[in-house]
């Protein structure tokens, strides 16, 4: 596989999609919502197994993927050996895979967050798009709340074109990108000597900056039937949109890949995703864009 | 239990009104004037003190401020002030959101490092080569504390007034704006860290290399048990407080009473209050948890309550006209323009930004407000500074603290022509 092919390549359309395979009690629904989404997208399957390659998995796996409709032998199934993570990305990057789906856990406990669940860890070091679904359906998630993050960054704009074209292609037709606006120490500046009013005035002059670089993104991209609305909140970048996203009953959340991959320092300074993979509002969709 | 008297307690509130009253009608002249608000407060505090009341009414000035005729009135007077730092740390602590710094990555931890390093060695190094300058016995038990002292004194930033002067010039949410907070929590906590060490080994009187190691380990135990378990137990209970408990009500209570729980631990074991107190507003304040509305009205209690007591205590404390030497003013100022701004700007570049924005964060981060003002307070009152040494601060704090915007928007629209806004263009957010 030359992967010069992946430099540039669009996050989307979605041509290979790869499952990871954990052989949790969820497997049979992970496999569910895959044949869904390849069916909807026409798109290939992958599936990745890293761990040990044994008999009985082999029979479950075929066992499995039988139940949930994929019984075509076509199929190919990856075994890998070693760290998860990095198995998955390899696999993924020499497969091309578009989008890798995995079940996720609302809530990891706090030993396994700090030390990194594989679903957790793959969303902070994605280099491909990335599904990940608390609670699948074996007939497949329905994706009609999709809330976006609206932050200004190249790489929003497409990951706004990739959720209008989920969106499109799932039947869903609303979709709310969501600016969130924190003033850290805006408190502390006008706490002393600000007439009445003032801080409202900045953070309106902030807000209003921010929502128009949003709107600014978003008259680039191409809705279609999509209705977009567009929402400023307010509070710390990650924190902010969970929260929108849970109280919204968001049913996917979809997030822009890390600029860097997340350490262990950015789970004990927690920040940015690190707050939505803590606690995970819904189904979350994280798009790599390979920026040429 | 030990009362003030009915006259002691007439008194008490007499003095505390005339400082609030007449700092903030000076204050609020000095602002229409583009005066911080803190020098509005020095200044009625030099007015009520023994450089100009008690020079010229010195009947009205005993009166007003008895602290030689009654013990009651100043200690009193000595405990609302301790509360006044306590608190004014607390709150300082309270906007450090220590994930800044690791989200703004390798330019805000580059220029955190420069700002911190070369002033405290400027500093440090003139202190010890050039103790007599300041005063200080070479050879004396005082003579390496003060070089620490003077290092740090020098490395300190202040977040409030920088980013009062960030929001003034609207830089607040853009590269540089950020760049330049992230810097300032780096070197606030690294600074107020390495004072409590100073604070404590003088309460020791220097001692010996067991207690060094002691107050160390004491310092760095508390601080990574309190940014580590403490903050991820105030994340965890905030919501829980917020929703549970009257609103707002408990959280101010609670967290008010975690601060002063931290602040009497840390003085128990003889480490100074401040750090205690400091410590705590990091580990609630970092909370995303913590609702804006709570940490406002924190904000505005200390700030218009404690924040003006405080810094009118300073002139009263001290005579600013005998005790104001140009020769340590000019070598103070000096050190802390040419450390600050070159460490900074140096760190800045090594970041990886342009030249005049390297410089633009360097004098933003060169503004020292009122944090250096309690810093030398608080030196003065352990007697690790001299008067002298402590005006010149004063001056220093207050000369970064005016110069800092003019200096700043100088190399930004130069920076602003065409083809050099990138730094000045939005910090992006979550991504």
């Amino acid at each position: 596989m030359d992967h010069r092919t992946l430099k540039g390549r669009p996050p989307y359309p979605f041509e290979t999609i790869g499952v990871a395979v954990a052989f949790s009690p969820r497997l049979e629904m992970v496999l569910g919502e895959a044949r869904r989404l390849a069916a909807t997208f026409g798109a290939r399957l992958v599936l990745i197994h890293v761990g040990d390659r044994t008999e009985a998995k082999e029979a479950l796996l075929r066992q499995t993927m039988a139940t949930a409709g994929l019984d075509d032998p076509e199929i190919p199934v990856v075994w890998r050996e070693g760290d998860p993570v990095s198995r998955l990305l390899e696999t993924c990057k020499d497969n091309t895979v578009d989008l890798l789906i995995l079940g996720a856990r609302r809530r990891e406990n706090m030993l396994r967050y700090y030390l990194g669940s594989v679903a957790r860890g793959l969303s902070r070091a994605a280099k491909c798009s990335l599904l990940l679904l608390t609670e699948p359906q074996a007939a497949g998630s329905s994706f009609r709340k999709i809330v976006v993050s609206g932050v200004v960054n190249p790489k929003t704009i497409f990951t706004m074109n990739t959720a209008v074209y989920l969106a499109r292609e799932l039947g869903g037709r609303e979709m709310t990108v969501v600016t969130e606006s924190d003033q850290p120490g805006l408190a502390m500046a006008v706490a002393e000597d600000s007439r009445a009013g003032e801080a409202m005035h900045f953070k309106d002059q902030a807000t209003s900056a921010e929502a128009a670089q949003t709107h600014a993104m978003v008259g680039l991209c191409s809705p279609g039937e999509i209705r977009i609305t567009e929402k400023v909140i307010h509070g710390r970048a990650g924190y902010a949109i969970r929260q929108y996203a849970e109280h919204n009953h968001a049913d996917l959340l979809v997030l822009n890949s890390p600029d860097s991959r997340y350490g262990l320092i950015d789970r004990i300074f927690t920040h940015g995703m690190e707050y939505i993979l803590e606690d995970l509002p819904c189904n979350m969709l994280i798009v790599h864009s390979r920026l040429s | 239990m030990a009362r003030l008297t009915h006259n002691d307690l007439i008194v008490l509130l007499l003095a505390i009104s005339t400082m609030l009253i007449m700092s903030r009608m000076v204050g609020e002249l000095g602002k229409k004037i583009g005066l911080p608000m803190v020098m509005g407060e020095l200044l009625v505090g030099i007015g009520l003190g023994p450089t100009l009341l008690g020079a010229c009414f010195p009947g009205a000035y005993a009166y007003l401020f008895p602290f030689t005729a009654s013990a009651g009135f100043s200690l009193a007077l000595d405990g609302i002030l301790s509360l006044s730092v306590i608190m004014l740390l607390f709150v300082a602590g309270l906007e450090l959101q220590l994930s800044q710094v690791v989200r703004h990555g390798k330019v805000a931890i580059y220029t955190g490092f420069g700002s911190m390093v070369l002033p405290s060695v400027t500093g440090f190094a003139v202190a010890y080569l050039f103790p007599q300058w300041f005063g200080v016995q070479a050879g004396s038990t005082n003579h390496l504390l003060f070089a620490l002292f003077l290092g740090t004194a020098m490395a300190i930033s202040a977040l409030p007034v920088i980013a009062r002067i960030l929001l003034d010039l609207k830089l607040f949410k853009t590269e540089v704006g950020m760049v330049i907070i992230s810097a300032a929590i780096f070197n606030d906590v690294v600074g107020w860290l390495v004072f409590s060490f100073i604070l404590s080994m003088v309460a020791r009187d220097g001692g010996g290399s067991s207690e060094v190691g002691a107050t160390i380990v004491y310092i760095v135990a508390f601080s990574v048990f309190m940014l580590t378990v403490g903050r991820f137990l105030c994340n965890r209970a905030l919501p829980w407080v917020q929703t549970k408990l009257s609103w707002p009500g408990g959280v101010l209570a609670l967290s008010l009473g975690l601060c002063l729980l931290s602040a009497a631990f840390t003085e128990s074991i003889r480490i100074h209050a401040i750090l205690g107190a400091f410590i705590a507003g990091i580990a609630i304040g970092d909370s995303a948890h913590l609702r804006e509305h709570a940490r406002v009205i924190m904000h505005q209690f200390v700030t218009n309550f404690f924040a003006p007591l405080f810094f009118v205590s300073i002139g009263l404390k001290v005579n600013f006209l005998q005790h104001f030497d140009w020769l340590i003013v000019s070598i103070v100022l000096v050190l802390a323009f040419v450390g600050k701004v070159a460490g900074a700007s140096l760190g800045a570049r090594l970041g990886g930004m342009g030249s005049r924005h390297a410089l633009a964060v360097g004098f933003g981060l060169n503004a020292r407000g009122a944090m250096e003002i309690i810093l030398g307070s608080l030196a003065y009152e352990a007697g690790l500074i001299s008067q002298t040494v402590f005006v010149a601060l004063v001056v220093m704090a207050l000369v970064t603290s005016i110069a800092s915007a003019p200096l700043m928007r100088y190399f930004l629209d130069d920076a602003r022509e065409p083809g050099s806004t990138s730094a000045i263009t939005p910090s992006t957010g979550l991504s």
